[in-house]
Protein backbone atom coordinates (compact mmCIF):
# COMPACT_ATOMS: atom_id res chain seq x y z
CA UNK A 1 0.00 0.00 0.00
CA UNK A 2 2.95 2.18 0.83
CA UNK A 3 4.23 1.95 -2.44
CA UNK A 4 0.81 2.31 -4.20
CA UNK A 5 -0.49 5.13 -2.63
CA UNK A 6 2.84 7.09 -3.32
CA UNK A 7 3.20 6.66 -6.47
CA UNK A 8 -0.56 7.72 -6.88
CA UNK A 9 -0.06 10.90 -5.45
CA UNK A 10 3.44 11.85 -7.04
CA UNK A 11 1.64 10.57 -10.65
CA UNK A 12 -1.65 12.50 -9.98
CA UNK A 13 -2.49 12.81 -14.01
CA UNK A 14 -1.50 9.64 -15.26
CA UNK A 15 -3.45 7.60 -12.69
CA UNK A 16 -6.05 10.60 -12.54
CA UNK A 17 -6.58 9.31 -16.44
CA UNK A 18 -6.49 5.52 -15.72
CA UNK A 19 -9.40 5.95 -12.88
CA UNK A 20 -11.02 7.80 -15.53
CA UNK A 21 -11.25 5.31 -17.74
CA UNK A 22 -12.21 3.16 -14.91
CA UNK A 23 -14.72 5.34 -13.76
CA UNK A 24 -16.34 5.60 -17.59
CA UNK A 25 -16.44 1.98 -17.76
CA UNK A 26 -18.09 1.55 -14.25
CA UNK A 27 -20.72 4.40 -15.43
CA UNK A 28 -21.46 1.93 -18.29
CA UNK A 29 -22.21 -1.10 -16.52
CA UNK A 30 -24.01 1.15 -13.38
CA UNK A 31 -26.30 3.04 -16.22
CA UNK A 32 -26.77 -0.53 -18.26
CA UNK A 33 -27.76 -2.07 -14.99
CA UNK A 34 -30.18 0.72 -14.14
CA UNK A 35 -31.81 0.19 -17.73
CA UNK A 36 -32.19 -3.45 -17.33
CA UNK A 37 -33.25 -2.76 -14.20
CA UNK A 38 -36.27 -0.32 -15.64
CA UNK A 39 -36.68 -2.15 -18.59
CA UNK A 40 -37.61 -4.88 -16.59
CA UNK A 41 -39.52 -3.31 -14.44
CA UNK A 42 -41.85 -1.70 -16.98
CA UNK A 43 -42.53 -5.60 -17.54
CA UNK A 44 -43.86 -7.10 -14.50
CA UNK A 45 -44.17 -4.25 -11.86
CA UNK A 46 -47.61 -5.43 -11.69
CA UNK A 47 -47.20 -9.15 -11.73
CA UNK A 48 -44.79 -8.32 -8.86
CA UNK A 49 -47.39 -6.26 -6.93
CA UNK A 50 -49.21 -9.51 -6.46
CA UNK A 51 -47.06 -11.66 -4.86
CA UNK A 52 -48.38 -14.30 -6.24
CA UNK A 53 -46.56 -18.19 -6.37
CA UNK A 54 -47.68 -18.85 -9.76
CA UNK A 55 -50.58 -18.31 -11.91
CA UNK A 56 -53.32 -20.71 -13.52
CA UNK A 57 -53.87 -20.49 -17.48
CA UNK A 58 -55.09 -22.54 -20.06
CA UNK A 59 -52.50 -25.13 -21.02
CA UNK A 60 -52.77 -23.92 -24.75
CA UNK A 61 -52.17 -20.51 -24.32
CA UNK A 62 -48.62 -21.28 -24.14
CA UNK A 63 -47.93 -19.13 -20.72
CA UNK A 64 -49.42 -15.95 -22.59
CA UNK A 65 -51.82 -14.10 -20.36
CA UNK A 66 -53.16 -12.65 -23.45
CA UNK A 67 -54.29 -15.89 -25.24
CA UNK A 68 -55.71 -17.71 -22.22
CA UNK A 69 -59.34 -17.46 -21.56
CA UNK A 70 -61.42 -19.89 -19.44
CA UNK A 71 -64.64 -20.19 -17.12
CA UNK A 72 -64.42 -18.50 -14.00
CA UNK A 73 -65.74 -21.68 -11.81
CA UNK A 74 -62.51 -23.16 -12.84
CA UNK A 75 -61.46 -21.48 -9.41
CA UNK A 76 -63.34 -23.98 -7.90
CA UNK A 77 -61.07 -26.35 -8.88
CA UNK A 78 -57.68 -24.82 -7.95
CA UNK A 79 -56.16 -25.95 -4.48
CA UNK A 80 -54.14 -22.74 -3.22
CA UNK A 81 -53.91 -20.76 -0.08
CA UNK A 82 -55.38 -17.60 -1.70
CA UNK A 83 -56.80 -17.66 -5.41
CA UNK A 84 -57.48 -13.92 -7.43
CA UNK A 85 -59.27 -14.14 -11.00
CA UNK A 86 -57.59 -11.95 -13.72
CA UNK A 87 -59.53 -10.98 -16.94
CA UNK A 88 -56.71 -9.09 -19.27
CA UNK A 89 -57.21 -7.40 -22.37
CA UNK A 90 -54.86 -4.98 -24.41
CA UNK A 91 -56.07 -1.82 -25.27
CA UNK A 92 -55.62 1.77 -26.72
CA UNK A 93 -57.25 4.38 -24.24
CA UNK A 94 -57.98 7.87 -24.90
CA UNK A 95 -59.14 11.02 -23.19
CA UNK A 96 -59.21 13.85 -25.13
CA UNK A 97 -56.54 14.34 -27.41
CA UNK A 98 -54.20 12.14 -25.21
CA UNK A 99 -53.67 8.02 -26.17
CA UNK A 100 -51.87 5.38 -24.10
CA UNK A 101 -51.48 1.88 -24.72
CA UNK A 102 -53.27 0.21 -21.94
CA UNK A 103 -53.46 -3.49 -20.33
CA UNK A 104 -56.90 -3.82 -18.89
CA UNK A 105 -57.25 -6.21 -15.32
CA UNK A 106 -60.37 -7.31 -14.78
CA UNK A 107 -60.33 -8.49 -10.56
CA UNK A 108 -62.51 -8.97 -7.63
CA UNK A 109 -61.85 -6.53 -5.49
CA UNK A 110 -61.54 -8.37 -2.25
CA UNK A 111 -58.72 -10.27 -3.71
CA UNK A 112 -55.38 -9.78 -3.44
CA UNK A 113 -54.64 -8.58 -7.17
CA UNK A 114 -56.22 -5.16 -6.03
CA UNK A 115 -54.09 -2.64 -5.70
CA UNK A 116 -52.88 -0.12 -3.12
CA UNK A 117 -54.79 3.12 -4.02
CA UNK A 118 -52.34 6.29 -3.89
CA UNK A 119 -54.41 8.77 -4.77
CA UNK A 120 -58.65 9.16 -5.45
CA UNK A 121 -60.40 5.83 -4.76
CA UNK A 122 -61.40 2.02 -5.53
CA UNK A 123 -63.49 1.15 -8.30
CA UNK A 124 -67.09 0.45 -6.98
CA UNK A 125 -68.68 0.54 -9.70
CA UNK A 126 -69.46 -0.41 -13.31
CA UNK A 127 -67.11 1.18 -15.61
CA UNK A 128 -65.13 2.76 -13.29
CA UNK A 129 -60.98 1.82 -13.21
CA UNK A 130 -57.93 2.68 -11.27
CA UNK A 131 -55.07 3.69 -13.35
CA UNK A 132 -51.58 2.70 -12.77
CA UNK A 133 -50.01 6.30 -12.37
CA UNK A 134 -47.13 5.83 -15.57
CA UNK A 135 -50.53 7.26 -17.51
CA UNK A 136 -50.56 10.23 -15.53
CA UNK A 137 -47.20 10.86 -17.99
CA UNK A 138 -49.91 10.46 -20.91
CA UNK A 139 -51.51 13.26 -19.78
CA UNK A 140 -54.31 11.41 -17.80
CA UNK A 141 -56.07 12.55 -14.73
CA UNK A 142 -58.39 11.64 -12.21
CA UNK A 143 -62.46 11.78 -13.12
CA UNK A 144 -61.16 11.23 -16.93
CA UNK A 145 -63.25 9.38 -18.75
CA UNK A 146 -61.66 7.29 -20.85
CA UNK A 147 -62.80 5.89 -24.65
CA UNK A 148 -61.37 2.48 -25.63
CA UNK A 149 -59.95 1.74 -29.02
CA UNK A 150 -62.25 -2.07 -29.25
CA UNK A 151 -65.31 -1.39 -27.43
CA UNK A 152 -68.15 1.33 -27.48
CA UNK A 153 -67.82 1.55 -23.50
CA UNK A 154 -66.39 4.09 -21.63
CA UNK A 155 -64.40 4.16 -18.56
CA UNK A 156 -63.59 6.74 -15.68
CA UNK A 157 -60.77 6.70 -13.64
CA UNK A 158 -61.87 7.44 -10.37
CA UNK A 159 -58.02 6.20 -8.73
CA UNK A 160 -54.33 5.68 -9.42
CA UNK A 161 -52.16 3.14 -8.07
CA UNK A 162 -48.42 3.32 -8.57
CA UNK A 163 -45.85 0.89 -9.84
CA UNK A 164 -48.64 -0.46 -12.04
CA UNK A 165 -47.58 -1.75 -15.81
CA UNK A 166 -47.65 -4.57 -17.15
CA UNK A 167 -45.56 -5.47 -20.39
CA UNK A 168 -44.43 -2.23 -20.50
CA UNK A 169 -48.53 -0.86 -20.87
CA UNK A 170 -50.10 0.95 -17.77
CA UNK A 171 -52.47 -1.17 -16.06
CA UNK A 172 -56.26 -0.23 -15.64
CA UNK A 173 -57.64 -2.03 -13.04
CA UNK A 174 -62.14 -2.97 -13.33
CA UNK A 175 -64.35 -5.13 -11.83
CA UNK A 176 -64.85 -8.48 -13.93
CA UNK A 177 -68.15 -7.21 -15.05
CA UNK A 178 -66.73 -4.57 -16.75
CA UNK A 179 -63.89 -5.78 -17.98
CA UNK A 180 -66.62 -8.39 -19.58
CA UNK A 181 -68.65 -5.60 -21.49
CA UNK A 182 -65.19 -4.13 -22.95
CA UNK A 183 -63.90 -7.33 -24.00
CA UNK A 184 -67.19 -9.31 -25.35
CA UNK A 185 -69.61 -6.43 -25.51
CA UNK A 186 -72.91 -7.64 -26.37
CA UNK A 187 -72.00 -11.18 -26.49
CA UNK A 188 -70.48 -11.40 -22.66
CA UNK A 189 -72.41 -14.24 -21.17
CA UNK A 190 -73.76 -15.39 -17.59
CA UNK A 191 -70.72 -17.16 -16.83
CA UNK A 192 -67.81 -14.93 -16.31
CA UNK A 193 -64.46 -15.39 -18.71
CA UNK A 194 -61.20 -14.82 -17.09
CA UNK A 195 -57.64 -14.99 -18.22
CA UNK A 196 -56.09 -16.85 -15.48
CA UNK A 197 -55.83 -16.85 -11.78
CA UNK A 198 -53.15 -15.68 -9.69
CA UNK A 199 -52.41 -17.88 -6.32
CA UNK A 200 -50.42 -18.27 -3.61
CA UNK A 201 -49.62 -21.77 -2.21
CA UNK A 202 -46.74 -23.62 -0.71
CA UNK A 203 -47.81 -26.80 -2.92
CA UNK A 204 -47.68 -25.65 -6.71
CA UNK A 205 -47.76 -28.85 -8.29
CA UNK A 206 -51.26 -29.24 -6.08
CA UNK A 207 -52.72 -26.52 -7.45
CA UNK A 208 -54.65 -28.06 -10.11
CA UNK A 209 -55.17 -31.51 -11.45
CA UNK A 210 -57.40 -30.03 -14.69
CA UNK A 211 -55.58 -30.93 -18.01
CA UNK A 212 -56.58 -28.09 -19.66
CA UNK A 213 -55.17 -25.80 -17.23
CA UNK A 214 -51.23 -25.04 -16.22
CA UNK A 215 -49.73 -23.51 -13.11
CA UNK A 216 -47.26 -21.55 -14.31
CA UNK A 217 -44.33 -20.30 -11.16
CA UNK A 218 -44.47 -16.37 -11.04
CA UNK A 219 -40.68 -16.03 -12.71
CA UNK A 220 -41.78 -18.09 -15.26
CA UNK A 221 -44.69 -16.34 -16.22
CA UNK A 222 -42.65 -13.15 -16.60
CA UNK A 223 -40.09 -14.45 -18.71
CA UNK A 224 -42.45 -15.78 -20.80
CA UNK A 225 -43.40 -12.21 -21.54
CA UNK A 226 -43.17 -11.20 -25.12
CA UNK A 227 -39.47 -9.61 -25.18
CA UNK A 228 -38.46 -10.10 -21.83
CA UNK A 229 -36.18 -12.80 -21.85
CA UNK A 230 -34.40 -11.38 -24.91
CA UNK A 231 -33.95 -7.89 -23.25
CA UNK A 232 -32.88 -9.09 -20.30
CA UNK A 233 -30.05 -11.69 -22.08
CA UNK A 234 -28.89 -8.68 -24.20
CA UNK A 235 -28.31 -6.00 -21.81
CA UNK A 236 -26.85 -8.86 -19.12
CA UNK A 237 -24.97 -9.97 -21.91
CA UNK A 238 -23.86 -6.41 -22.52
CA UNK A 239 -23.05 -5.64 -18.65
CA UNK A 240 -20.82 -9.26 -18.61
CA UNK A 241 -18.91 -8.31 -21.57
CA UNK A 242 -18.30 -4.72 -19.75
CA UNK A 243 -16.58 -6.63 -17.22
CA UNK A 244 -14.22 -8.74 -19.48
CA UNK A 245 -13.85 -5.23 -21.46
CA UNK A 246 -12.51 -3.64 -18.10
CA UNK A 247 -10.73 -6.25 -16.67
CA UNK A 248 -8.46 -6.12 -20.09
CA UNK A 249 -8.34 -2.33 -20.10
CA UNK A 250 -6.79 -2.73 -16.63
CA UNK A 251 -4.62 -5.45 -17.42
CA UNK A 252 -3.31 -3.12 -20.42
CA UNK A 253 -2.89 0.15 -18.18
CA UNK A 254 -1.42 -1.77 -15.58
CA UNK A 255 1.35 -3.64 -17.80
CA UNK A 256 2.71 -0.68 -19.88
CA UNK A 257 2.76 0.74 -16.16
CA UNK A 258 4.56 -2.18 -15.08
CA UNK A 259 6.77 -2.44 -18.02
CA UNK A 260 8.07 1.39 -17.38
CA UNK A 261 8.99 0.21 -13.78
CA UNK A 262 11.04 -2.78 -14.91
CA UNK A 263 14.16 -1.26 -14.37
CA UNK A 264 13.39 0.14 -10.92
CA UNK A 265 11.41 -3.23 -9.73
CA UNK A 266 14.92 -4.75 -10.47
CA UNK A 267 16.61 -2.48 -8.38
CA UNK A 268 14.46 -2.78 -5.78
CA UNK A 269 14.89 -6.51 -5.92
CA UNK A 270 18.15 -6.00 -5.89
CA UNK A 271 18.44 -4.63 -2.72
CA UNK A 272 16.39 -7.55 -1.18
CA UNK A 273 12.99 -6.13 -1.43
CA UNK A 274 11.15 -8.90 -1.77
CA UNK A 275 8.68 -9.81 -5.15
CA UNK A 276 5.50 -10.64 -3.27
CA UNK A 277 5.88 -7.07 -1.66
CA UNK A 278 6.11 -5.72 -4.80
CA UNK A 279 3.49 -7.71 -6.31
CA UNK A 280 0.67 -6.86 -3.37
CA UNK A 281 1.75 -3.30 -4.18
CA UNK A 282 0.47 -3.88 -8.09
CA UNK A 283 -2.63 -5.52 -6.20
CA UNK A 284 -3.11 -2.47 -4.04
CA UNK A 285 -2.59 0.58 -6.22
CA UNK A 286 -5.60 -1.32 -9.27
CA UNK A 287 -8.00 -2.31 -5.90
CA UNK A 288 -7.74 1.59 -5.18
CA UNK A 289 -7.71 2.80 -8.26
CA UNK A 290 -10.74 0.38 -9.17
CA UNK A 291 -12.60 1.30 -6.17
CA UNK A 292 -11.86 4.98 -6.81
CA UNK A 293 -13.55 4.51 -10.09
CA UNK A 294 -16.45 2.53 -9.16
CA UNK A 295 -17.70 5.03 -6.42
CA UNK A 296 -17.45 7.89 -8.70
CA UNK A 297 -19.04 6.17 -11.91
CA UNK A 298 -21.71 5.01 -9.15
CA UNK A 299 -21.76 9.02 -7.81
CA UNK A 300 -22.17 10.13 -11.24
CA UNK A 301 -25.02 7.17 -12.42
CA UNK A 302 -26.97 8.51 -9.51
CA UNK A 303 -26.39 11.99 -10.33
CA UNK A 304 -27.48 11.38 -14.12
CA UNK A 305 -30.57 9.32 -12.95
CA UNK A 306 -32.05 12.25 -10.68
CA UNK A 307 -31.99 14.33 -13.69
CA UNK A 308 -33.15 11.69 -16.90
CA UNK A 309 -37.13 12.54 -17.84
CA UNK A 310 -39.37 10.16 -16.29
CA UNK A 311 -39.60 8.74 -20.13
CA UNK A 312 -36.80 6.48 -20.03
CA UNK A 313 -36.86 3.50 -18.06
CA UNK A 314 -34.08 3.38 -15.67
CA UNK A 315 -34.56 1.92 -12.40
CA UNK A 316 -31.04 2.09 -10.32
CA UNK A 317 -30.74 -0.61 -7.62
CA UNK A 318 -28.63 -0.40 -5.40
CA UNK A 319 -27.98 -3.66 -3.77
CA UNK A 320 -27.45 -4.91 -7.41
CA UNK A 321 -25.18 -1.66 -8.39
CA UNK A 322 -23.29 -2.69 -5.14
CA UNK A 323 -22.52 -6.34 -6.47
CA UNK A 324 -21.85 -5.11 -9.84
CA UNK A 325 -19.12 -2.07 -8.39
CA UNK A 326 -17.69 -4.89 -6.81
CA UNK A 327 -17.43 -7.46 -9.49
CA UNK A 328 -15.49 -4.57 -11.15
CA UNK A 329 -12.86 -4.16 -8.56
CA UNK A 330 -12.64 -8.11 -8.64
CA UNK A 331 -11.77 -8.15 -12.51
CA UNK A 332 -9.69 -5.03 -11.96
CA UNK A 333 -7.32 -7.04 -9.85
CA UNK A 334 -7.29 -10.12 -11.88
CA UNK A 335 -6.25 -8.07 -14.57
CA UNK A 336 -3.34 -7.00 -12.56
CA UNK A 337 -2.42 -10.51 -12.82
CA UNK A 338 -0.35 -10.02 -15.75
CA UNK A 339 1.94 -7.47 -13.47
CA UNK A 340 2.52 -9.78 -10.65
CA UNK A 341 3.76 -12.33 -13.35
CA UNK A 342 5.69 -9.84 -15.07
CA UNK A 343 7.29 -8.57 -11.44
CA UNK A 344 7.80 -12.04 -10.34
CA UNK A 345 9.88 -12.91 -13.81
CA UNK A 346 11.79 -9.79 -13.36
CA UNK A 347 15.74 -10.84 -13.07
CA UNK A 348 17.76 -8.00 -10.77
CA UNK A 349 20.83 -8.56 -12.53
CA UNK A 350 19.39 -7.21 -16.20
CA UNK A 351 17.18 -4.73 -14.51
CA UNK A 352 20.66 -3.36 -12.88
CA UNK A 353 22.29 -3.60 -16.13
CA UNK A 354 24.79 -6.29 -15.34
CA UNK B 1 36.62 -12.49 10.44
CA UNK B 2 36.60 -11.95 7.36
CA UNK B 3 32.75 -10.05 6.24
CA UNK B 4 32.61 -11.60 2.61
CA UNK B 5 35.10 -14.17 1.73
CA UNK B 6 35.13 -15.89 -2.43
CA UNK B 7 36.49 -19.54 -2.03
CA UNK B 8 37.71 -20.33 -5.61
CA UNK B 9 34.95 -18.77 -7.24
CA UNK B 10 35.23 -18.93 -11.20
CA UNK B 11 31.85 -17.59 -14.06
CA UNK B 12 31.42 -18.63 -17.28
CA UNK B 13 29.13 -17.93 -19.92
CA UNK B 14 28.65 -20.06 -22.66
CA UNK B 15 29.41 -23.64 -23.68
CA UNK B 16 32.15 -25.01 -26.16
CA UNK B 17 34.08 -23.29 -28.23
CA UNK B 18 31.52 -20.00 -27.22
CA UNK B 19 32.63 -20.33 -23.57
CA UNK B 20 33.45 -17.36 -21.73
CA UNK B 21 35.30 -17.26 -18.41
CA UNK B 22 33.92 -14.09 -17.16
CA UNK B 23 36.11 -14.87 -14.17
CA UNK B 24 38.80 -16.83 -13.74
CA UNK B 25 39.35 -19.00 -10.42
CA UNK B 26 39.51 -16.15 -7.96
CA UNK B 27 39.72 -15.56 -3.81
CA UNK B 28 39.09 -12.95 -2.11
CA UNK B 29 38.21 -11.58 1.40
CA UNK B 30 37.18 -8.34 3.18
CA UNK B 31 37.09 -7.88 6.78
CA UNK B 32 34.77 -5.26 8.56
CA UNK B 33 35.72 -1.49 8.37
CA UNK B 34 37.50 -2.09 5.26
CA UNK B 35 36.80 0.20 1.98
CA UNK B 36 37.84 -1.67 -1.08
CA UNK B 37 38.66 -0.60 -4.57
CA UNK B 38 38.23 -3.31 -7.34
CA UNK B 39 39.69 -1.46 -10.65
CA UNK B 40 40.13 -2.24 -14.02
CA UNK B 41 38.99 -1.14 -17.50
CA UNK B 42 35.30 -2.12 -18.79
CA UNK B 43 34.94 -5.92 -19.69
CA UNK B 44 37.34 -6.80 -17.76
CA UNK B 45 34.87 -8.86 -15.52
CA UNK B 46 34.60 -6.25 -12.14
CA UNK B 47 31.00 -5.93 -12.64
CA UNK B 48 30.60 -9.57 -12.68
CA UNK B 49 32.76 -9.92 -9.44
CA UNK B 50 30.50 -7.75 -7.67
CA UNK B 51 27.06 -9.35 -8.87
CA UNK B 52 28.21 -13.20 -7.76
CA UNK B 53 29.67 -11.08 -4.42
CA UNK B 54 26.03 -9.42 -3.78
CA UNK B 55 24.19 -12.81 -4.96
CA UNK B 56 22.52 -11.29 -7.68
CA UNK B 57 24.39 -13.96 -9.82
CA UNK B 58 25.39 -17.49 -9.38
CA UNK B 59 29.00 -18.44 -9.79
CA UNK B 60 29.66 -21.47 -12.24
CA UNK B 61 31.82 -22.75 -9.58
CA UNK B 62 33.15 -21.85 -5.45
CA UNK B 63 32.19 -20.90 -2.52
CA UNK B 64 30.83 -17.45 -1.66
CA UNK B 65 30.56 -16.52 2.03
CA UNK B 66 28.71 -13.57 3.89
CA UNK B 67 29.31 -13.54 7.52
CA UNK B 68 30.06 -17.28 6.95
CA UNK B 69 27.03 -18.50 5.36
CA UNK B 70 27.47 -19.76 1.67
CA UNK B 71 25.69 -17.97 -0.69
CA UNK B 72 26.11 -19.72 -3.17
CA UNK B 73 24.01 -22.17 -2.35
CA UNK B 74 21.16 -20.35 -1.78
CA UNK B 75 17.88 -19.82 -3.82
CA UNK B 76 16.46 -17.20 -5.24
CA UNK B 77 14.15 -16.18 -1.66
CA UNK B 78 17.19 -16.99 0.91
CA UNK B 79 19.62 -14.66 -1.71
CA UNK B 80 16.44 -11.74 -1.13
CA UNK B 81 16.65 -11.79 2.44
CA UNK B 82 20.06 -12.09 2.41
CA UNK B 83 20.42 -8.82 0.14
CA UNK B 84 18.08 -7.03 2.66
CA UNK B 85 19.77 -8.16 5.55
CA UNK B 86 23.54 -8.45 4.60
CA UNK B 87 23.95 -6.01 1.97
CA UNK B 88 23.35 -1.96 0.88
CA UNK B 89 23.63 -1.53 -2.73
CA UNK B 90 25.02 1.96 -4.98
CA UNK B 91 24.55 1.88 -8.44
CA UNK B 92 25.91 3.99 -11.31
CA UNK B 93 22.68 5.86 -11.66
CA UNK B 94 21.61 6.00 -7.92
CA UNK B 95 18.39 3.89 -9.30
CA UNK B 96 16.39 5.41 -6.52
CA UNK B 97 12.12 5.45 -6.41
CA UNK B 98 11.00 8.41 -8.72
CA UNK B 99 8.19 8.58 -6.36
CA UNK B 100 9.05 8.35 -3.27
CA UNK B 101 10.43 11.77 -1.35
CA UNK B 102 14.52 10.85 0.49
CA UNK B 103 12.44 10.51 3.77
CA UNK B 104 10.22 7.62 2.19
CA UNK B 105 13.09 6.13 0.54
CA UNK B 106 14.37 5.13 4.16
CA UNK B 107 11.08 4.64 4.99
CA UNK B 108 10.38 1.61 2.69
CA UNK B 109 13.01 -0.32 3.92
CA UNK B 110 11.30 -0.08 6.85
CA UNK B 111 8.20 -1.75 4.82
CA UNK B 112 10.25 -5.12 4.63
CA UNK B 113 13.15 -5.06 7.19
CA UNK B 114 12.82 -4.12 11.04
CA UNK B 115 16.26 -3.79 12.28
CA UNK B 116 17.46 -1.05 10.43
CA UNK B 117 18.79 2.17 11.89
CA UNK B 118 16.61 3.87 14.88
CA UNK B 119 15.72 7.52 14.95
CA UNK B 120 18.72 8.85 16.47
CA UNK B 121 21.03 6.95 14.20
CA UNK B 122 18.80 8.20 10.93
CA UNK B 123 19.15 11.52 11.93
CA UNK B 124 22.79 10.76 12.44
CA UNK B 125 22.83 9.78 9.06
CA UNK B 126 21.15 12.87 7.46
CA UNK B 127 23.40 14.68 9.27
CA UNK B 128 26.74 12.91 7.97
CA UNK B 129 25.59 12.97 4.35
CA UNK B 130 24.13 16.49 4.72
CA UNK B 131 20.71 15.22 3.16
CA UNK B 132 18.83 16.32 6.35
CA UNK B 133 16.90 19.16 4.11
CA UNK B 134 16.10 16.89 1.53
CA UNK B 135 13.78 15.00 3.20
CA UNK B 136 10.90 16.27 1.39
CA UNK B 137 12.23 16.30 -2.20
CA UNK B 138 11.67 13.98 -4.78
CA UNK B 139 14.64 12.24 -6.79
CA UNK B 140 13.96 14.50 -10.08
CA UNK B 141 14.34 17.42 -7.83
CA UNK B 142 17.90 16.43 -6.68
CA UNK B 143 21.23 17.25 -8.35
CA UNK B 144 23.60 14.19 -9.31
CA UNK B 145 25.56 14.44 -5.92
CA UNK B 146 22.54 14.94 -4.02
CA UNK B 147 21.37 11.85 -5.63
CA UNK B 148 24.11 9.63 -5.10
CA UNK B 149 24.17 10.74 -1.26
CA UNK B 150 20.88 9.67 -0.69
CA UNK B 151 21.75 6.19 -2.56
CA UNK B 152 24.55 6.20 -0.07
CA UNK B 153 22.10 6.64 3.09
CA UNK B 154 19.49 3.98 1.42
CA UNK B 155 22.61 1.59 1.67
CA UNK B 156 23.68 1.90 4.99
CA UNK B 157 20.14 2.67 6.64
CA UNK B 158 19.47 -0.95 6.46
CA UNK B 159 22.50 -1.45 8.51
CA UNK B 160 24.10 -3.98 6.42
CA UNK B 161 27.44 -5.86 7.00
CA UNK B 162 28.58 -4.95 2.99
CA UNK B 163 28.16 -2.14 1.08
CA UNK B 164 29.03 -2.78 -2.88
CA UNK B 165 29.21 0.01 -4.41
CA UNK B 166 28.87 -0.18 -8.77
CA UNK B 167 31.12 2.85 -10.15
CA UNK B 168 29.25 5.18 -7.93
CA UNK B 169 30.79 8.13 -9.25
CA UNK B 170 30.65 7.71 -12.63
CA UNK B 171 27.55 10.28 -13.09
CA UNK B 172 29.48 13.14 -10.72
CA UNK B 173 32.30 15.57 -11.25
CA UNK B 174 35.82 15.53 -9.91
CA UNK B 175 34.54 17.21 -6.87
CA UNK B 176 31.34 15.56 -6.21
CA UNK B 177 33.17 12.35 -6.53
CA UNK B 178 35.92 12.71 -3.85
CA UNK B 179 32.88 14.17 -1.58
CA UNK B 180 31.18 10.60 -2.35
CA UNK B 181 34.33 9.03 -1.82
CA UNK B 182 35.03 10.74 1.29
CA UNK B 183 31.41 10.01 2.50
CA UNK B 184 32.26 6.13 2.09
CA UNK B 185 35.14 6.09 3.60
CA UNK B 186 33.57 8.20 6.99
CA UNK B 187 30.77 5.74 7.10
CA UNK B 188 32.98 2.84 6.39
CA UNK B 189 34.74 3.30 9.26
CA UNK B 190 32.23 4.94 11.74
CA UNK B 191 29.81 1.69 11.32
CA UNK B 192 32.70 -0.76 11.00
CA UNK B 193 31.50 -1.87 7.40
CA UNK B 194 32.88 -3.52 4.62
CA UNK B 195 32.70 -1.39 1.45
CA UNK B 196 33.72 -2.53 -1.91
CA UNK B 197 33.71 0.16 -4.43
CA UNK B 198 34.19 -1.05 -7.93
CA UNK B 199 35.70 1.63 -10.62
CA UNK B 200 37.68 2.35 -13.54
CA UNK B 201 38.80 5.98 -11.66
CA UNK B 202 41.92 5.40 -10.41
CA UNK B 203 41.70 8.57 -8.64
CA UNK B 204 39.47 6.88 -6.33
CA UNK B 205 42.03 4.52 -5.16
CA UNK B 206 43.48 7.05 -2.84
CA UNK B 207 40.52 6.42 -0.09
CA UNK B 208 40.38 2.80 0.20
CA UNK B 209 42.48 0.15 2.45
CA UNK B 210 42.76 -2.09 -0.18
CA UNK B 211 42.66 -2.16 -4.27
CA UNK B 212 42.43 -5.13 -6.31
CA UNK B 213 43.00 -5.17 -10.19
CA UNK B 214 40.82 -6.82 -12.64
CA UNK B 215 42.16 -8.24 -16.02
CA UNK B 216 40.59 -10.53 -18.17
CA UNK B 217 39.08 -12.36 -15.11
CA UNK B 218 41.42 -12.52 -12.92
CA UNK B 219 41.47 -10.24 -9.73
CA UNK B 220 45.09 -9.82 -8.42
CA UNK B 221 45.46 -7.73 -4.95
CA UNK B 222 47.69 -4.40 -5.46
CA UNK B 223 50.62 -3.88 -3.58
CA UNK B 224 50.49 -0.19 -1.60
Amino acid sequence: MFLAWNEIIKNKLRFTLIIGVLMLVAYLVFFLSGLASGLASLNREAVDKWDADAIVLTEESDQSLTQSSFGSDAVDTIDADETAVLGQLNAIAQTGDEKANVSIFGINSDEFIMPEITEGKEFTGANQVVAGDALKDDGFKLGDTISLSSTEEKLEIVGFTDEARFNAAPVLYTDLDTFEQVKFGEAAGSESQISGVAVRTDDISGVTNEEDLAVIETETFIESLPGYTAQSLTLNFMIYFLFAISSVIVAIFLYVLTVQKISMFGVMKAQGIPSGYLARSVIAQTAILAAVGVVVGLGLTLLTGAFLPSAVPVGFDIPTMLIYGLVLIVVAILGAVFSVLTIVKIDPLKAIGG
Amino acid sequence: MAVLELNRVKKSFGTGHKKVDALKETNFHAERGELIAVIGPSGSGKSTFLTIAGGLLSPTDGDILINDTNIATLNEKQLSKIRLKEIGFILQASNLVPFLTVEKQLKLLDKVKKDNLNKGQLEQLYKDLGIGDLRAKYPSDLSGGERQRVAIAKALYSNPSIILADEPTASLDSDRAYEVMELLKEETKNKKTTTIVVTHDIRLIDYCDKVYKMVDGVLELQQP
